[in-house]
Formats: C-alpha cells, structure tokens, sequence
C-alpha cells in the first residue's frame, strides 16, 4: 500500500504545481491589465484518509476592500478635480489678461473721456469715444456669450456624463449576474470579478459610489446620497431631461436623475462627486457667479454713464440735453445706443468749449460705485478676475493634490492586489523545482514497485 | 511606506514623475516664450488684480499725460501773446508820452493816432489768438472770435467781448485741476479800453496825458495775468514731470509683476531637463528584470 502512496503522493504534487504554475502563467500574463488581480492558488496537505500529498483548495484573489473602496473614492475625487479644474480654465479663458481684458477697454474708455474733456467740441474725440465706448460694450459681450456657451457646453457634457453612468450601470448589473451564475455553479469567477471592478473603476471616475458586496457575489451600488444605483442584478436608469432651471442663454438646462417606476426623475442630489459632479458645479455655481459680478459691472457701467450723459444740466455739441450712450439690460445685450457723435453732452451749460459733463465722465473711473459695494470700475473687474484665476488656481491645486493622493492609494492597492515579475519568476522556478520534484517521486516509486515486481518474479 | 514594489507601481510613478516634469517643463518654456510670469490670471490671482490695477494707473497717466501736453502749449501761446500784448502797450504809452503836453501839434497826434489805431487792431488780434482753431483767451472755444474788431460796425470798446464767461478747466490728476483760461475781457478789457481812449483822444488833437495812468493799469493787469499764466505752466511743467515718473514706476512695478524673470527661468528649465534625463534613465533600469540573471 505504502508504495502505491508515493505514486499517489508524486501525482498530486504534479497536479498541484501544474495549477500553480497556471496560476503563476497568468498573472505573468496579465502584469499590464488595469484592474487585474493577482491571484494565488491556495494548497493545503491531502488528509491520509485520502493517501497524503497536496491538493488545491482554490484560486484565490488577492484584493482588499478597504484600499479597492479607497482607491474608488480617491478615483471620484480626482477625475472630479480634474474636470473642475479644465473647465474652470476654461472660464478663465474668457478672462484674459492684459490689455485684451475688459479692464483693458474700461481704461481705453476713460482715456478717450479724458481725451474729450481736454477737446470737447473736436469731432475726433466724440468719435472716438464712441468706438472705445463699443470696443468696451463688445468685450463685455463676448464675455458673457464666452460664457453662457460655457455653460451650455458643460451641460451636454453632463448629459454625455449621465449616459455613460447609464450604461456603465447596465454593464456592472450584468456582470454581477454572470458573477452569480459562475460563483453558484463554483465555476472561477476571478475574470469577472476583475471586470466588474474595472467598470466599478470607470463609474466612480463619472460619479462618487459606494458599493456593498452580497452573499451571493453580487455587488449593489449607491449614489453618495445614498440613491441605489445598481440592487443585485437590476440597474438604475439614470437619464438627463430638460429641467425648469434655465441657462445664460435661455434654454433649459438638464435634471440628472434616476427614473422613478412613477415615470419621474429622482435626482442624484447635491454634489454627486465625479466628472459629472464637477461639470454640474461648473454650470450651476462657477460659470452663472462670474456672469452675474459681470452683468453687475455691465448694468452698473450702464446707468453710471448714462446718468452723466443724460443730467438734464448737460448739453451735447448743439446744446441739447443727451441720450443715453449705453443700452441693454445686461452684459449680455449691452450695446453703444448713441450714435451721432454730436449727441455727445460734454458740456453742462450752451457755451461753446465747455467740457464740465465730460470731467464727470473722467471722474466715473475713480469713483467708487454703490453697487459695486463702493469699488470703483477697474477695481472689480480686477477682482472679479483675480477670484475666477484664484478658483482655477485652487482647482489646479486641488486637482494636483488629488492625483498624488490617487497614486498613493493606487500604489497601496497594488502592493496588495498587483503583479510583481521578480515574484512570479521565482514562484515558477519554485514550482517548476516542485514539479520536477514530484516527477522524481512518480520515478522512484515506480522503480521501487518494479523491483518489488523483480522479487515477485524471481 | 508601500512594503511591496510592482511592476505597475513603478511604471505609474515614473510615468506621473516624467509628466510632472514635462508640465513643468512646458510652463518654464511658455514663460521663457512670453517673457510673461503672469500669461492667465491663475498663475497669480492677487498679481493679475494688481496688473489690472498698474495698466490702468499707466493708462490714466499716459492720458494725462496728453492733456498736460495741452495746457502747456496752451499756457505757453498765453504766455506770449501776453508778451507781445505788453510790447503794444509799451509803445502806445511811449506815443502817449510824446503826444502829451503842448509841444506836440495836431498833426502829429493824429499821426501817432492812426499807429494807436493799429495798436489797438493788433491788440484785439492777440485776444483772438487760436490754438487748433480755440481762442486761447476764449474759453477754448473754437468758432466765432471772442473779440470784435476795430472795424466792425458798432464796436464798443467798452464790451468788445463776446466769448464764454466760464475759465476752461482740465484735469491734471485724481482730484486736481487746472485752469487754462481767464476770460479774454478780464485780460484785455482794460488795455483795449485805454487803447481805444488814447486813440480817440489823439484823433480830436488833445494832449493824451490822462491816458498815461489807464495805459499803465492796464499794463499792470497784463503782467499779473502773465504771472498767473506763468504759475500755473510751472504746475503744468510739475505735473509732467510727476506724470513721467509716475509712468515710470507704473511700468517697473508691472514689469516685476507680470514679467518672467529669464535667469531664473532658465535656471530652472536647465534643471527640470537634467531631472527629465535621469528620470528616462531610471526608465532604462526598469527593463532590467529578473529574467537577465536567471535561466529557467
């Protein structure tokens, strides 16, 4: 009996490292697959009721939730940061430096006032001030259009996001099905498993997820609100339909949500974190503040010349009270109205040469502005840009911050879950020893056997 | 501290190392490029604001700067009309003099007459004076002639003024003016009344004596005007001079905030290369693996 335990004793040890060194294959195999797994086939001593030797217990993953959980949400927070901080730059874009800014155009706008005040009755100047006048209305334009097409843009981009979570949603509930067919018919589910964390991966890039893993291998998904995503099998259905808020340029700008059984959109909630979260922040916090300081600046600009162009003590070159030079009921709009040069009411009394009304235009560049909470033209406009670069600056910094903090939480995954070569090679010499080992067993007890053979014989 | 190396870790560092760089890398060139420190207002907020601030202090300046150009070619056309005016009442009290007491005959003060006559045109003539078609002692104003002339049917002597009343006034900075004018009136009024009186007088043969003591009061509010205009183009000259430094130093200090600094940079660029080179070599070493010291 005893010699027919090595024979068995050597085959299972060549079993055994023949599934090791499969093991070994592919994860060799997979060293460069994202997402991938290590695995590592478990052996475990074969009782002696079953003739010794070794046998395979399983082919186990090695993963840990806790960093897989943290590498997830450091995945949200860094495709977040990332995509606030390219769109921030973006709005920041619209707000150049130099003397392309609006800043630029304010200072060329008092420059020819001041330009009048010295030549009021010269031609030139008037009309010159009229072009600076729509060189400045034209720049405030194109801003808040710049603007208001940021925000549309990143409204489909949301949509485009809420697609994608639709169907990354449909794909991890169908591999949670295929996962728990494979793990109840004890077929090998690791592939799976590697798949599903990967689209996992690529949802908590579009939005912040949690997830909780079931008895049965599937895993449910949930919204940072706590909204469930993925139950067992069964997704969500997450869609973007035109909302009741509207955008800069009037249309209507999307709700993303979950659809109700009713038909209604649920709503994902606050910040859903992600790229989706990032684009929503964009187009409902950033891009509507920076348009509301800059219509603040426009309608403020607007009443504040007007109200010296149109003092009923003013007069224009044939001695009329003015019109208003600016019209519009916002940066949007805004536009030059006045059109005659002549209309131009530099003066404050019917003498030729008088240019009292232009020095109180002048002095609308130094002047403090109540609705600008006592800041003067330029001054706010600086602020304004210093606060859209400061939130780009900060973004970037967030965003720098974030795909460090994603290294390091990726790099701790892989120091669990990843693939070491030098590791692998060793096990497949180890293995490789076993196997050759095992092969000598199956040798020698068959040497022995033929011997006892020998001695039957004789 | 990650306890265990993988071969993706250490691709991913290297990776994320060698794009650190070249970003690095990319905004020392575009810096070097620009020559700007401060291409968008992210690159320094509070800078950008303050950039904002200086061109806006630089372009008010350089308008003033225009504007001060102005008054002072202004003032200095005022300057020597006046002096000029103060030639013709010069001479127009020398005439006096030689025309007044018995000596003189009726021939001769109607001669010196028709000379005052010509003073008193010439006089008017200076009160009409034009800059880019502006009356220099009226107002700025361009248009008709402030003063009426000699010739003109019912010319008063008295009230030959007709231009604006109010002085022309520029701004020269913040919260200062300057007055550029003095209503022509107020500067001529006198000298054309004493002109026109000596004239008259000399034109019925009369001795002119009385005309002495006008001729010099009105010489008197000449120069004081003169002195004024002389004043106020000294504050004019001041002002240009404050205005240029203010530009000057408007410049410097935008330039330190907006402006790369070169050496610095491309100190910088120099090593961010060195450290791109060494970071590729350790890409190199990457390779190196297990299979080149063992045969399986």
């Amino acid at each position: 009996m005893a010699l027919l335990d090595v024979l068995q004793i050597g085959r299972s040890g060549l079993v055994a490292q023949q599934r090791a060194l499969r093991t070994t294959g592919v994860n060799v195999a997979n060293v460069n697959t994202p997402g991938y797994s290590r695995q590592r086939t478990d052996l475990a001593p074969e009782a002696a009721s079953r003739g010794y030797g070794v046998r395979v217990t399983g082919v186990e993953q090695i993963v840990d939730a806790l960093l897989e959980a943290r590498v997830r949400a450091q995945t949200s927070a860094a495709a977040g940061s990332g995509a606030r901080r390219d769109l921030l730059d973006a709005v920041q874009a619209s707000f150049p430096v130099g003397s392309a800014s609006i800043g630029g155009a304010l200072q060329d706008f008092f420059a020819s006032a001041s330009a009048l005040s010295t030549h009021p009755a010269d031609l030139a100047a008037r009309t010159d001030l009229l072009q600076r006048a729509e060189a400045l209305a034209q720049r405030i334009r194109g801003t808040a259009r710049d603007l208001a097409t940021l925000q549309r843009e990143t409204d489909r981009r949301a949509v485009d996001e809420a697609g994608e979570v639709a169907a990354l949603l449909e794909r991890v509930a169908t591999l949670n099905r295929d996962v728990a067919r494979a793990t109840a018919t004890g077929g090998d589910a690791n592939a799976l498993r590697d798949q599903r964390r990967q689209a996992l991966d690529a949802l908590a890039g579009h939005v912040a997820i949690r997830t909780v893993e079931r008895d049965d291998g599937t895993v449910d998904v949930f919204a940072r609100s706590g909204l469930g995503l993925v139950l067992g099998t069964e997704a969500a259905r997450v869609e973007a339909r035109a909302g009741t808020a509207t955008g800069l340029d009037g249309d209507a700008l999307h709700e993303i949500g979950v659809v109700a059984p009713d038909g209604s959109l649920i709503p994902l909630g606050g910040d859903p974190g992600g790229t989706l979260g990032a684009a929503l922040a964009v187009r409902d916090e950033s891009v509507p503040d920076a348009a509301a300081r800059l219509d603040l600046l426009a309608t403020t600009l607007r009443d504040a010349v007007n109200a010296v162009q149109t003092d009923p003590a003013g007069r224009d070159l044939d001695g009329l009270v003015g019109d208003p030079l600016f019209a519009g009921t916002g940066a949007l709009d805004l536009t030059v109205a006045l059109t005659d040069p002549r209309g131009i009411a530099a003066a404050r009394s019917a003498t030729p040469g008088d240019n009292a009304n232009a020095l109180a235009l002048v002095a609308l560049q130094t002047a403090g502005q109540g609705p600008l909470s006592g800041a003067t033209f330029g001054d706010f406009f600086g602020a304004l840009q210093a606060r859209v670069g400061a939130d780009a600056r900060d973004a970037e910094d967030r965003a720098s911050v974030d795909a460090t903090l994603l290294d390091s939480a990726a790099a701790q995954r892989d120091a669990v879950s990843g693939v070491n070569l030098e590791e692998e090679f060793t096990d497949l010499i180890r293995f490789q020893r076993a196997f050759q080992a095992s092969a000598q067993l199956v040798t020698l007890g068959d040497r022995l056997l033929e011997s006892v053979l020998d001695m039957v014989r004789r | 501290m990650i306890a265990r190396v993988t071969q993706s870790t250490m691709i991913r560092d290297l990776l994320g190392d060698v794009r650190r760089l070249e970003r690095r890398m990319a905004d020392a060139q575009a810096a070097l490029t620009s020559g700007k420190r401060l291409r968008t207002a992210s690159d320094d907020p509070t800078g950008a604001a303050l950039a904002e601030r200086l061109r806006g202090e630089s372009r008010d300046l350089a308008a003033l700067r225009e504007t001060v150009s102005f008054a002072t070619a202004v003032l200095g056309a005022q300057d020597e009309v006046l002096a000029q005016a103060d030639g013709i009442l010069a001479r127009a009290r020398e005439l006096a003099a030689q025309q007044s007491g018995s000596f003189a005959s009726t021939a001769s003060r109607q001669a010196a007459a028709e000379e005052v006559a010509e003073l008193e045109r010439a006089l008017l003539s200076l009160g009409n004076t034009t800059i880019g078609g502006r009356a220099i002692f009226g107002g700025l104003a361009s248009g008709t002639a402030p003063f009426a002339q000699l010739d003109d049917p019912g010319f008063d002597p008295l009230n030959p003024y007709s231009g604006p009343t109010d002085p022309f006034v520029v701004r020269t900075a913040d919260d200062t003016t300057l007055r550029l004018t003095t209503r022509g009136d107020q500067v001529f009024g006198a000298a054309i009344a004493a002109l026109d009186g000596l004239r008259q007088t000399l034109e019925g043969g009369a001795s002119p004596e009385a005309s002495l003591d006008a001729l010099d009061q009105a010489a008197e509010v000449m120069r004081a005007e003169r002195a004024s205009v002389g004043g106020r183009a000294r504050r004019a000259s001041e002002r240009a001079d404050e205005i240029r430094a203010g530009l000057t130093r408007a410049e410097v200090q935008l330039g330190a905030v907006e402006d790369a600094d070169f050496a610095a940079v491309v100190t910088e660029l120099t090593q961010l290369q060195t450290a791109l080179q060494a970071a590729l070599q350790a890409g190199n070493v990457l390779q190196e693996s297990i299979l080149d010291h063992f045969r399986l």
